[in-house]
């Protein structure tokens, strides 16, 4: 039996399944982790790009964002895996599945590099290029990630 | 009353633009798109203040300067949220219509915006001093769980 058969079937996986509410539970806080997610990388990133709330440092904004993104990551990743769970073997070789999981780790890893940088980026004599250029592959990734879900839903037989 | 919505909802989902979205392979995903990033600006941001108010978040910043560099992002993801929803309701106008489960999230919608005014307004004043007040935190409180309603109705719509 593989790794994901037995996920699939193991006790506490199988009472989420069978459970009315359970299911629809973990949905709703995987969106709501996933908006917290987004949002604050996105209010950074286009900070970064020099079109919002410019009246603050770029590194204060960070300091007060970066801890809830990463909450609502942590959230999301909880429970997406639930979610993953109770549908293991269909997931996991579900291709739209596999591409949203390659486009969601390229996210988070930028997500990161931003987070590293924005102290060093933060110069009074502009944001540098480079700086601009990671936000904008950081947002465009986080684009990548929600229209790679959406896909999950919309071809797959899940 | 009924009936005339629910003609107005099938004249909807013939406009030739309704049936561009509902008959393309790849416009339906990208309407999604719009809607997921407008409304993930929308709640974000209005996540992130109303943590800050329950004393969770960013407590380095008075909270009244804090909610109010949000504002236009709030909006603006609210915006573009709901046009991105306009357009996915116009593909499919009279199932959505009939829809309990979008009714009640439509309801919740309307509730939470007026509600979010309400917070908003009385950001200014409930985050002048490092002490939040009791209704302040109240107000942050419900505020997160109506949107948590709002998404919980959105999860339950292909359900019904």
């Amino acid at each position: 039996m593989s790794f994901f058969e037995w996920l699939e079937h193991s006790r506490w996986v199988t009472a989420i399944s069978e459970s009315g509410w359970m299911y629809p539970a973990a949905e709703v806080a995987h969106f709501f982790g996933l908006f917290l997610l987004v949002g604050t990388i996105a209010v950074i990133d286009l900070r970064l790009l020099g079109l919002a709330v410019r009246r603050q440092s770029v590194s204060e904004i960070a300091q007060n964002l970066f801890p809830w993104m990463w909450t609502g990551f942590g959230i999301a990743v909880v429970s997406g895996f639930v979610m993953f769970a109770t549908g293991a073997t269909g997931f996991v070789s579900n291709t739209q599945f596999r591409i949203k999981m390659l486009v969601t780790l390229l996210a988070v890893t930028f997500g990161a590099v931003v987070q590293r940088k924005t102290a060093q980026w933060d110069q009074p004599s502009g944001i540098p290029g480079v700086a601009k250029f990671t936000a904008a592959i950081s947002l465009a990734l986080w684009i990548g990630v929600i229209l790679a879900a959406t896909e999950i839903a919309n071809y797959s037989s899940l | 009353m009924h009936d005339a919505l629910l003609n107005f909802c099938k004249w909807l989902e013939n406009t030739s633009w309704a049936l561009a979205i509902s008959r393309s392979l790849w416009v339906y995903p990208v309407v999604q798109l719009i809607h997921f990033s407008g409304l993930s600006l929308w709640l974000g941001t209005i996540a992130v203040v109303d943590l800050r108010f329950l004393g969770l978040a960013a407590r380095r910043q008075p909270a009244g300067q804090f909610a109010q560099q949000f504002i236009g992002w709030t909006w603006s993801g609210l915006t573009i949220g709901f046009l991105g929803g306009a357009l996915l309701f116009s593909a499919s106008a009279s199932a959505f219509f009939k829809n309990p489960a979008f009714r009640i999230k439509l309801v919740l919608i309307l509730a939470g915006v007026f509600y979010h005014l309400v917070v908003q307004r009385n950001a200014g004043k409930w985050g002048e001093s490092p002490a939040i007040p009791t209704v302040a935190k109240l107000a942050s409180f419900l505020e997160l769980a109506l949107w948590i309603g709002v998404i919980t109705a959105a999860v339950e719509i292909p359900n019904h």
